[in-house]
């Protein structure tokens, strides 16, 4: 299968301070890839030297199709309502507009809003509106739910499921490793300036193992446990507490963090 | 409709929709009309015959130089600009949508002060309106040019206050349209000089329409143009 973004040696700094070393990697056409890393890894820099936002110094990018672009952050003047905006970029691409896929976005709801009166939520969702506008083959998600809430992620979540679907390859940035988990087929790792991991989410957690943080609140305080056994640590701790008397007041039990993970992986690679 | 002219309509509504744009080229141009126009020519009667040429500077300049940069810092110090590139819409169509929908507000609004000068304070219209009208046209958009150059060149809006201040007020007091321009001593009129608003204000003026009047707005309009050709083409290059 060709593939839908291939990027080769690809370098960017700014001043002395070099923010891509040359790392290489491709996408394949119809897959969701998701580029990880802290701040200040160079996500949003990646993306934008394939979308051609910003120029790199050397290397090579080749996208094969239209492409289409939500930002990170992204604006739109004070008093445009979003049919507007949609007609604007609709008519600049000489494509008709899809009202199912505005439909589908909710972007009828909002309709006789002004893009001051939006919220996060209807703003991401009119950004993605706009991306698709032009049918494209590739669309850029830059952090698409930072700032959502639970509802506006998973409804989120399904209309990139169902852009994946119709056979679009969608590439998007991300630092929420649960999130891409269960959206992604494949990640890239970025730190320090390279690609430190590429492949699937498994295969991630088959190299950093799967761990666990378990946080109990009682009545003495807060205490997090790290674990790769959730199952029997939860039994044991919750046991342990019942014999002591005390009272658990709140349990919460996460994945980590991505910092977490990749001290992990450094401390193994060490 | 195509998008550069659904564009255009778009800016017009978008300029409707925005309170700033009705304060700078409507309500505070035509309060001060109203308020100046009876002092002036309670004063000084022989103002009735300057009257409609004086505010229009006045309005002219509040709309070009406080009223449309704040537009263009909105699109251009923004990430507005970024999703415009991002999505296949070019990068000068914010300007020159903004540039031309400031043109009919402050046409409509020179319009107004022209209806009703003569009415209030028995202001003389021009002789020659046709010349007046093309004039004025001229006029405002050579003023929207260096209004352009501020909405592009300061990126945000505290700044873009002071300095727009800093061409608005010599425009205003060094143009002639308050008290006559030889009045002032030597190096205040050629400062007055530098800024269009006293070219501006002599074309208007009857018989004013020659070339002596029109070499500077016509100069100041090509270096306008090319200013800000180049500081679009630096955000593009971006």
């Amino acid at each position: 299968m060709k593939d839908a973004i291939q990027v080769r040696e690809l370098k960017k700094s700014y001043g002395s301070h070099m923010v891509l070393k040359g790392f290489d990697f491709q996408i394949e056409k119809g897959e969701i890839f998701a580029l990880l890393g802290v701040n200040g890894a160079g996500k949003t820099t990646t993306l934008e030297c394939i979308e051609g936002l910003r120029k790199y110094d050397s290397g090579a990018i080749t996208v094969n199709g239209k492409m289409g672009i939500q930002l990170q952050s992204s604006s739109l003047p004070a008093h445009i309502k979003p049919m507007e905006a949609v007609k604007l970029f609709a008519k600049w691409n000489k494509t008709k507009i899809d009202y199912a896929m505005l439909n589908g976005l909710g972007i009828k709801e909002i309709e006789k809003k002004q893009y001051i009166q939006l919220s996060t939520g209807q703003k991401r969702r009119l950004h993605l509106a706009l991306a698709l506008i032009g049918n494209p083959d590739v669309i850029f998600l830059d952090e698409p739910t930072a700032g959502l809430d639970v509802e506006g992620r998973l409804s989120l979540h399904e209309q990139i499921r169902k852009l994946k679907s119709h056979g679009k390859t969608i590439v998007l940035a991300s630092h929420d490793m649960a999130e891409v988990e269960t959206l992604c087929d494949r990640i890239a790792i970025l730190n320090n300036g390279n690609i430190a991991f590429c492949g699937t989410a498994s295969e991630l957690t088959d190299k950093v193992g799967r761990k666990y943080f378990i946080h109990i609140k009682t009545q003495q305080g807060d205490n997090t446990f790290e674990t790769d056994n959730v199952e029997d640590t939860l039994i044991s701790l919750l046991g342990e507490l019942k014999q002591k008397k005390i009272h658990v007041l709140d349990i919460k039990v996460d994945r980590g963090t991505l910092e977490q993970h990749f001290i992990e992986m450094a401390r193994r690679e060490a | 409709m195509n998008g550069f002219l659904y564009g255009v309509a778009l800016q017009w509504k978008l300029d409707m929709r925005s309170k700033s744009l009705l304060v700078t080229c409507y309500i505070v141009p035509l309060i001060f009309f109203l308020l100046m126009g009876g002092i002036f020519t309670s004063v000084m009667p022989e103002m009735r015959s300057t009257l409609i040429q004086s505010m229009i500077v006045m309005s002219v300049s509040m709309g070009a130089f406080i009223g449309l940069p704040p537009s263009l810092v909105e699109t251009y110090g923004s990430d507005v600009k970024k999703v415009y590139k991002a999505n296949g819409v070019p990068l000068y169509l914010g300007l020159v949508t903004m540039f031309l929908s400031a043109f009919v507000h402050l046409m409509i609004s020179c319009a107004i002060i022209l209806l009703l000068a003569p009415i209030l304070f028995e202001a003389a219209l021009p002789v020659q309106l046709p010349f007046f009208f093309l004039a004025l046209a001229i006029y405002i958009i050579v003023t929207l040019s260096i209004g352009s150059i501020l909405g592009l060149v300061v990126k945000n809006q505290a700044k873009l206050t002071m300095i727009a201040q800093l061409v608005f007020l010599p425009s205003i007091m060094l143009s002639g349209i308050m008290f006559p321009i030889d009045l002032l001593p030597d190096f205040l009129e050629t400062i007055g000089r530098i800024f269009p608003a006293s070219w501006g204000y002599r074309l208007m003026l009857d018989n004013g329409f020659c070339l002596e009047n029109l070499w500077y707005l016509i100069l100041v309009f090509c270096a306008a143009v090319i200013i800000c050709a180049i500081l679009l083409n630096k955000q593009k290059s971006k």
